[in-house]
């Protein structure tokens, strides 16, 4: 009788904490296995241009005969390059081709480096570095101001298309935090009205000013120096005196 | 007189009058393998059996069954209807019909309408019953007919 | 050139890998031997050449370290971290699959060290990997399940369950043969070594990286191989799993009993495994001489085709000339007054493809008491020259596991990646690991690894015998210290069959002679039927066309089924008598139906390409009324009036001894010779040439039903199939 009427109402006081297993969660925002899609599937032809070709020519020549395969990340990212800014499937297969290897070789590289990017993006492609020393400088609020700038999510692509938003971990640049690298260029000190004016101008595909936005030149201190003002002192300084000659 | 047991005789001629006759005497002993003296006949089953009792047996042997004739020799102890069983196996000394339950079912329409009638145990004889195989046939056995060849190519959807 | 990326050459350069012990007679005899290292394994002291792993040194005193990724036969990928080690002096563990030994160097496989290493690698892979062992086809055979049973820890300390929980990946399809969960992959990448390096197929490999690199294909695409059922027995858990076989059985309900494959001419070794007189499945059994541990995958999963479309009584046509079942007496009366009655110039015997030694000398042995001469082979050889008298003209001489000793292959119209797909794994390990170079003379077809194409004409090998050729190749093969040339034995069939043997011979014998290695057998005719050799060493006749042209009255074929036979090709009012385990091109023909055993049914005798005797054993029981071969005509024999000289499976045995000692010297390969015979024999022969060479089996497609088990098994249609779909799949 009681242990029915425990059984009863045990709800009302434990959650169960072993629920039915469900599938994890997905850790990576990227899947590595490909799904053909309209802008992504095998029977879009892919060509080096013959200004990239010229370049195809140049970075083989550069690795020795039996060692081509060596060139498969700078071909990889001529071609995403090339295509603007992703990678797409025949891409890989020209490599592939290319290089004389299996494609498994370079779908497995591809797939491996997060700087290939195998769906369709924007132009624009802001990466916004969420690690410690930009969160704690306030990287979230740098992040709201892009998504609400651009109406784009995390992981996805703005409506107009022109943007593409990535969270990523520590690009480097942790004495200017808080940062965001939009294609190729460091955009750092940010600030929120920073980042939407950076935003507005890429809107209008105008290139904004990369580097710091503190007015610092590079990652030296903000307020001037705070050690090493003096003159650095020469050879032999502070050296005993039995040791000078 | 004792020497002579004659009581004995007299009673041998009782079982022999009693059992019908010389010669019925005999072919009911070489049916059943005995005789038996003064059985009462109780009452009869629904397969002509006929159930007799005689106390003066000692128990065990105070209640017998006389098979229907129309079997001759094959009778078997799987011929005794259901609701006899019980009281030629000394379950119970009630006879069927004194039986409220057993009456019951004997006559009521609901029973009778799901209840099978006795059946006597067939194994060994042609009707006996086989389970049908529930394992999957290993071996596709040949029709006689078809030859393999590779598949075409597969329409495909 | 460089034919495997450079880490992995110096990782296979280990003395061990390039060539088994047993097939090392021939490797360069005049190579120093470096001086011996000792190791000590557990104070256990053992010399090792160097180059010699941990691991393997551990091996040679018996000590056998856990590992996942380790394979003999594959480059060494050092990414699973179990075969982990304590060495004295080192600071940390080290991986014994990757670490060469040093001088001196103290091994501790068993210490605290180790142990803790091992338990913390076993935790690590468990994290990741699902707890579905009693619904997982593995389970019982599981090395996972194994070594976490022998290294793992006693209690978990799992507990990311009530957070993100495991991680889940999706499941691929590879094709009906192997069923992927790869959710349970543990990342060995064993699959992929075997992929790239034995079957020469790139198509598996990692994505990803991290926690979410997953092993696959990438896109969706078939394992487009012939030898892909061995990721299946590679795979250390069940990731790989067998589809056919899935949800089966469990390996401790199943019989093993060793047999041999009959599929293909080579004979792997394998084995079969049943339960309730039910063949489940088939693996390899390792025999370093013939198929090292691997299996084609025809061989693998075409057992299922023995339980299709079998003949189980014995059949006779009735009035309407149906095939109705009758009793053994029926059938063998009738069979034994068709045989009496025939006049003995019009009987013909014909041996198929499948048939072993003992039934093949029963029958020649019956024909031959009735009278008749007419025993032939469905497979044709030339019978000019030296013909079938010697040996040496119709076997693979150099023999399997020489092959990867070769420095030049020359392949003449054969496509050996289907017609024995195991040489052609000998033939991509000494291209791989031995810069062995080959060339082809043939229709090109994909050989999984390149050669050069000499061109697709008869002529060709003409030139090359006659020295006069302009090619390069032909002072690639002179110049060549252990030049193999494999002829297919497809390309006899022809007018000119003859003449190409004839040059074959030639080209292979004159480069024999110019070798210094004395012993270097350069000339191989590659069969390409189990039954072919056993055959012609009986003294069977090869090829049924000038027998079917006299007419004959009565044929009885001993499980021919390759169609050569029609009844077209034979008089109206011919009784056609079968004999075989399946109903298929030959039974459908017959008059009277005798049902035999298949190989996995009998203890039989069965000779490889190369000439090896080798038994089957009887793993399950015929099925029905079917019987052993040589017991029904044997038993047919005595009805006849011709009654046979042998009762007992030895009294046959012994008879085969008598016909020739190679038959019944099981496992063995007697050495071939009278190769200058063969050749002066076949000097005559050398007449112009012009035909183009073409093969059989040019795509994957084409190699899965070839004979009547496979033709019968549903897991073949469904392979041929899938490869005609994927040929048609962007990827």
């Amino acid at each position: 009788m009681l242990s029915s009427l425990r059984s009863g109402v045990q709800f009302l006081w434990r959650v169960p904490s072993r629920a039915l297993q469900t599938t994890s969660t997905l850790q990576h925002d990227s899947l590595f296995v490909h799904r053909d899609t309209l802008e992504d599937n095998s029977s879009i032809p892919f060509e080096f241009s013959p200004a990239n070709q010229k370049r195809v020519d140049a970075l083989l020549a550069i690795y020795p005969e039996g060692h081509k395969r060596g060139a498969m990340i700078p071909l990889l990212d001529l071609a995403q390059r090339q295509n603007g800014g992703w990678l797409p499937i025949s891409a890989m297969h020209k490599v592939a081709e290319v290089l004389n290897l299996p494609r498994m070789r370079v779908y497995e590289v591809a797939t491996f480096y997060t700087m290939f990017i195998r769906r369709p993006i924007g132009k624009y492609h802001v990466q916004v570095c969420t690690t410690t020393p930009c969160w704690l400088r306030g990287s979230d609020v740098v992040l709201n101001a892009i998504k609400e700038a651009t109406g784009c999510e995390v992981g996805g692509n703005s409506p107009c298309g022109k943007f593409s938003i990535s969270e990523v971990e520590c690009l480097g640049a942790c004495v200017n935090a808080p940062m965001i690298q939009v294609n190729d260029d460091y955009y750092e000190d940010l600030t929120v009205e920073d980042t939407k004016e950076i935003i507005d101008k890429l809107k209008k595909d105008e290139k904004p000013m990369p580097g710091p936005r503190s007015g610092r030149f590079a990652s030296e201190p903000l307020g001037g120096l705070t050690s090493l003002t003096e003159e650095p002192t020469g050879p032999g300084f502070g050296l005993q005196d039995a040791l000078k000659s | 007189m004792s020497l002579l047991a004659l009581d004995k005789w007299a009673k041998l001629v009782t079982i022999i009058s009693q059992n019908g006759g010389i010669f019925k005497s005999i072919y009911k002993l070489w049916r059943f393998d005995t005789l038996k003296w003064n059985g009462k006949l109780v009452g009869t089953d629904s397969l002509g059996n006929k159930y007799y009792e005689n106390p003066y047996y000692m128990l065990g042997r105070s209640r017998w069954v006389e098979y229907n004739d129309y079997v001759r020799w094959d009778y078997d102890a799987t011929q005794i209807t259901p609701e006899w069983y019980g009281w030629l196996h000394y379950k119970t000394d009630r006879l069927p019909h004194e039986d409220p339950a057993k009456y019951c079912i004997s006559c009521c329409a609901w029973y009778q309408k799901w209840m099978l009638p006795p059946e006597e145990n067939l194994s060994g004889t042609e009707l006996a019953y086989y389970p049908y195989s529930t394992v999957r046939q290993h071996i596709q056995v040949w029709d006689g007919k078809s030859v393999c060849s590779r598949p075409t190519p597969c329409v495909c959807k | 050139m460089l034919r495997q990326p450079l880490t992995r050459a110096l990782a296979l350069s280990s003395p061990s890998r390039v060539a088994p012990l047993a097939a090392r007679r021939f490797a360069d005899q005049v190579q120093a031997q470096p001086d011996k290292v000792e190791v000590f394994i557990d104070d256990k002291p053992v010399y090792v050449p160097p180059g010699t792993t941990v691991l393997q040194a551990a091996a040679e005193v018996g000590v056998e370290i856990p590992r996942f990724c380790y394979h003999e036969r594959l480059a060494v990928a050092g990414n699973c971290r179990m075969c982990l080690v304590e060495v004295e002096k080192s600071p940390k563990p080290v991986a014994a699959c990757a670490m060469p030994v040093m001088k001196g160097m103290r091994v501790k496989t068993n210490s605290d060290l180790t142990r803790k290493a091992r338990e913390g690698v076993m935790e690590f892979l468990l994290v990741n990997h699902p707890l579905d062992c009693p619904i997982c086809d593995q389970g019982g055979e599981c090395d996972l399940q194994d070594q976490s049973m022998a290294f793992g820890s006693d209690r978990s300390r799992f507990t990311d369950i009530h957070f993100s929980g495991k991680r889940a990946v999706e499941d691929k399809d590879v094709g009906p043969l192997i069923k992927t969960i790869m959710t349970r992959c543990i990342h060995c990448t064993r699959c992929i070594r075997f992929a790239s390096e034995v079957a020469g197929i790139d198509d598996l490999g990692t994505t990803g990286r991290g926690t979410d690199m997953q092993v696959g294909t990438y896109v969706e695409k078939m394992f487009l191989s012939e030898l892909s059922g061995n990721v299946i027995d590679l795979c250390p858990v069940g990731a790989l799993t067998s589809k056919p076989y899935s949800f089966a059985a469990r390996p401790w309900e199943t019989r093993r009993i060793d047999s041999v494959d009959v599929l293909d001419p080579l004979g792997s070794n394998i084995v079969v495994a049943t339960r309730t007189n039910e063949v489940l499945r088939i693996l390899p059994r390792t025999n370093e001489e013939i198929n090292e541990e691997w299996l084609s995958d025809k061989s693998r999963f075409a057992c299922d085709g023995l339980k299709r479309q079998r003949l189980v009584t014995p059949m006779v046509k009735d009035s309407r000339g149906n095939l109705t079942p009758v009793e053994w007496e029926d059938a063998i009366v009738a069979a034994a007054r068709a045989l009496r009655d025939c006049p003995s110039d019009k009987l013909l015997a014909v041996a198929g493809d499948l048939a072993d030694a003992e039934s093949l000398v029963a029958l020649k042995d019956f024909v031959n008491r009735l009278g008749s001469e007419n025993t032939c082979t469905e497979q044709f050889f030339p019978a000019e020259g030296s013909g079938t008298d010697l040996r040496s003209s119709y076997l693979l001489n150099t023999k399997i596991a020489n092959v990867e000793g070769a420095d030049f292959v020359l392949l003449i119209g054969t496509n050996v990646r289907f017609e024995a797909p195991l040489l052609n794994a000998r033939i991509r390990k000494a291209f791989i690991h031995k810069e062995t170079d080959v060339a082809l003379i043939g229709p090109k077809v994909d050989l999984t690894y390149d050669y050069t194409h000499v061109g697709d004409s008869a002529s060709l090998v003409k030139d090359l015998a006659t020295g006069t050729s302009s090619n390069e190749i032909l002072k690639r093969l002179e110049s060549a210290k252990r030049p193999v040339v494999i002829l297919g034995a497809d390309q006899l069939k022809t007018e000119e069959g003859a003449a190409l043997l004839a040059y074959t011979q030639e080209l292979a014998l004159r480069l024999q002679d110019n070798l210094q290695d004395k012993e270097w057998k350069v000339l191989n005719v590659l069969q390409r039927t189990a039954s072919q050799v056993a055959a012609l060493d009986i003294g069977y006749r090869p090829g049924v066309g000038a027998a079917l042209a006299a007419g004959p009255r009565v044929v009885y074929l001993l499980g021919a089924d390759s169609g050569i036979v029609t009844r077209e090709a034979l008089p109206k009012d011919a009784v056609v008598i079968y004999q075989g385990h399946h109903g298929d091109a030959g039974a459908s023909i017959a008059d009277i139906v005798l049902p035999g055993a298949a190989y996995t049914e009998k203890r039989a005798t069965y000779v490889n390409a190369e000439g090896r005797a080798q038994q089957t054993l009887v793993a399950v029981t015929p099925p029905g009324l079917a019987r052993e071969d040589w017991k029904i005509i044997r038993a047919l024999s005595e009805v006849a009036g011709a009654g046979l000289p042998y009762d007992t499976l030895d009294e046959v045995r012994e008879r085969l001894n008598q016909v020739s000692p190679a038959l019944v010297a099981y496992g063995d390969v007697q050495p071939n010779n009278y190769f200058a015979q063969a050749r002066a024999l076949a000097k005559s022969l050398q007449k112009p040439v012009s035909g183009k060479l073409d093969v059989q089996l040019k795509q994957l497609e084409d190699y899965f039903m070839t004979d009547a088990i496979s033709r019968a098994s549903p897991t073949m249609a469904k392979c041929v199939q899938a490869v005609l779909k994927q040929k048609t799949a962007p990827y």
